[in-house]
């Protein structure tokens, strides 16, 4: 008789635990990401594949190294005579006809005037052409699909657009914190440092990438 | 007694050289301008400029009101660091700084190059500021 109740307790315990290990999961799966709705799930899923994730180890590799490595002085130049009024864009994220475009129209830069001195601006655009997207490394992605076009925007390019395609716009541009694709840095902490990892996303109010 | 020291020299410069430097180089940038044919300084003058209208275009569209305090560029919304020389005693000393963004603002602003004497009210009521 004792040993029967022992057993009926033990089984309700067992139950309890198991019941509430049920629940906790249910919510840890429901509360990641950041509304599930949003994003397509399936498209997320493939491009974690095997390789992205040896990628992912790569890049962070390469993210410890940029964080540490100083800056020459050219970059340095960048920062200062590019960086005053908008992030200092990493060279990488447009290509060399791109730059080639805009560091010719520096009087009429999107509307506003960004005139450099002739030396400067010879400094500057020898260290984009020598800097921007290239066929290989971390940044071969930014000339996907564009052939010789020279969009003046990093968010005209077709793989900005693809990868930024299923954030819904109340996170960006309704967001005051935000207020527009062209504000990497607001959610890509490291993006001065060339540091766009999806890993490392925090958006202003809403919160991180993956849960 | 060392470590005294150096808090000591430190407190100097930031307190004393900046500053004193910052003057000295928005003095000699003033005094560049007027060999190019500007009167003598009427911060006043600057005042107004500061506020004086290009369609909606002012100084202050990105300055904000007062140079004491912070502004934000109109479009990106990057901060900008109060113009008042006591509040931030790194300003005005680079002349190739001050010419670059006294063109490219004047410019964006106004439509045209500043004056050599608007350049001298602005940077004196700046600096007095």
């Amino acid at each position: 008789m004792k040993e029967a109740n022992k057993m009926k307790i033990g089984a309700i315990l067992l139950g309890c635990v198991l019941g509430l290990s049920l629940i906790g999961i249910t919510r840890t799966v429901l509360a990641s990401g950041w509304s599930g709705r949003e994003m397509e799930q399936e498209s997320y899923e493939q491009e974690r594949n095997e390789s992205e994730r040896y990628e992912h180890e790569r890049n962070e590799y390469r993210r410890q190294e940029a964080e540490t490595r100083p800056m020459s002085a050219v970059q340095q130049a960048y920062v200062e005579e590019c960086g005053s009024c908008h992030m200092a864009y990493p060279a990488g994220l447009l290509p060399p006809q791109s730059w080639d475009k805009i560091m010719k129209g520096l009087e009429d830069h999107f509307g506003e005037n960004a005139e450099l001195d002739d030396q400067t601006r010879a400094e500057l655009s020898r260290y984009l052409q020598q800097a921007s997207a290239p066929r290989e490394g971390q940044y071969r992605r930014m000339i996907r699909n564009l052939d010789q076009q020279a969009p003046m925007r990093i968010t005209e390019l077709p793989y900005f657009r693809h990868k930024h395609r299923e954030i819904p716009s109340r996170f960006i541009q309704g967001n005051d914190k935000v207020g527009s694709l062209s504000q990497c840095d607001s959610c890509h902490r490291g993006a001065q440092r060339g540091w766009f990892d999806e890993d490392s996303v925090v958006i202003p109010g809403v919160g991180r990438r993956d849960g | 007694m060392k470590p005294g020291l150096v808090l000591l020299c430190g407190m100097l410069v930031v307190n004393v050289w900046l500053p004193a430097h910052a003057q000295s180089s928005a003095a000699k940038q003033i005094k560049g301008w007027q060999s190019q044919g500007a009167a003598a300084a009427d911060p006043q003058q600057g005042k107004l400029l500061w506020f004086s209208k290009h369609g909606v275009r002012s100084c202050s569209s990105c300055h904000g009101a007062s140079p004491l305090e912070a502004g934000q560029h109109a479009k990106t919304r990057k901060p900008i660091k109060p113009m008042a020389l006591s509040k931030n005693p790194a300003r005005f000393t680079s002349q190739r700084k001050t010419e670059k963004w006294f063109r490219r603002n004047c410019k964006w602003t106004w439509g045209r190059e500043c004056t050599a004497q608007e350049k001298v009210d602005i940077l004196s009521w700046l600096s007095s500021q």
